[in-house]
């Protein structure tokens, strides 16, 4: 640059300079085939959720969206368990952006519904709790007495971010709705 | 990306977008193909730094992967689309980095062929004070005149009328002359003081 002041055709062509010189600059390669296993991964999870979002979906979506109704009063519910419960830290291998609401084994973690992401490299406490079925009101003929043993993945930040059921309680409850 | 056809250009960005949202893989890789070089420079033009574009270019495609479905054609074109995604990523990551203006740091790397051809000094400090322009005027003016594109595509893009387009180039080209002309007296005087001598009250006090 010249110690003179910049007039505007002076910083017009300095511009068309840095534009052709941008032009010049290439990005770096990308791995397309990570690009499209993303791309199979997203299309796998609408599926999956048009599927969980059938009408007559299976018991287990009724079980994963009363969950979710549970849990979304779940911060009062996780705090108390927190207190009295026994607590194991560990490291939860996480299905990947998994879908909510997603029918699944009743083994497997369903992740709660605006909940923060679960993470492989983070560590989580499972809180086994103990869930009135009277909370499960979505879910027919279960509002009578009665309650569902169930886990609970806890974030470090007191969160709760997962839950699993008993399969054996997960089964009385599949029969009562029934 | 040939410039040659730009309609001809944005119905074929069009029907990759829709294919995208039917589910079609190749689709979604082809559009990557024409436009990640457009997103990448528009993130580079902006922060100056490689690896801030790559990570920028990275997310779009990846809200391109969630989001295709809400493109509007009557809104614009995929490319002015894409730049609006762009703008948002950017913008969210610059503020996550505290890095708006004032605490710009120098891009880091080894210096390959891509920066050998901004290395022509007086494009370089150019591209430096576009890096440090408030953000407002630093978008406008990277969008028109580094990614040529038209006053309505700018506006569309920032999400404002044309007229404040307008204005805001014009406040981002004065502010710009203003820090290269500072730029450039201080670098002089930094030079003349070296090239003076000492004087003797300096050396010993």
């Amino acid at each position: 640059m010249s110690n003179t002041p910049h007039d505007a055709s002076r910083l017009q062509s300095d511009l068309e300079q840095l534009r052709t010189a941008l032009r010049a600059v290439e990005p770096p390669e990308v791995d397309e085939a990570a690009l499209r296993a993303r791309f199979r991964d997203l299309q796998q999870q609408r599926a999956q959720n048009a599927a969980a979002l059938r009408p007559g979906g299976s018991t287990h979506f009724h079980l994963a969206a009363a969950a979710a109704v549970v849990l979304a009063l779940g911060g009062i519910l996780a705090a108390v368990v927190l207190r009295g419960e026994r607590t194991e830290s560990v490291l939860v291998p996480v299905a990947a952006e998994a879908p909510l609401a997603v029918p699944a084994p009743v083994s497997a973690f369903q992740p709660l519904p605006n909940s923060p992401s679960l993470l492989p490299s983070s560590s989580y406490n499972v809180v086994r709790v103990r869930i009135p079925l009277s909370a499960f009101a979505v879910v027919p003929g279960t509002q009578q007495g009665g309650s569902i043993e169930a886990d609970l993945l806890v974030g470090e930040d007191g969160l709760a971010r997962a839950i699993r059921f008993n399969e054996a309680d997960a089964l009385l409850v599949s029969v009562a709705s029934q | 990306m040939d410039q040659a056809d730009p309609g001809s250009n944005d119905r074929v960005d069009v029907r990759l977008l829709a294919e995208i949202v039917a589910g079609v893989e190749q689709s979604f890789v082809e559009l990557y193909r024409r436009r990640h070089n457009d997103v990448y420079r528009f993130a580079f033009a902006m922060a100056k730094s490689r690896s801030f574009a790559q990570d920028v270019t990275q997310e779009v495609f990846l809200n391109v992967l969630e989001n295709a479905s809400r493109f509007d054609s009557a809104k614009g074109t995929v490319r002015a689309w894409l730049f609006g995604c762009a703008r948002h990523v950017t913008l969210d990551r610059l503020r996550l980095e505290r890095r708006w203006t004032d605490d710009m740091p120098a891009d880091v790397g080894t210096l390959d062929s891509d920066e050998r051809l901004l290395a022509d000094q007086r494009v370089e400090r150019l591209h430096a004070a576009i890096a440090r322009l408030p953000v407002e005027y630093r978008e406008a003016l990277v969008l028109f005149e580094l990614q040529e594109l038209t006053y309505a595509e700018t506006a569309t893009v920032l999400d404002c009328p044309i007229g404040t387009v307008r204005s805001r180039l014009h406040r981002g080209r004065v502010l710009l002359a203003t820090m290269l002309d500072e730029n450039a007296q201080a670098a002089s005087e930094v030079k003349s003081s070296v090239g003076a001598p000492l004087h003797a009250r300096e050396v010993c006090s």
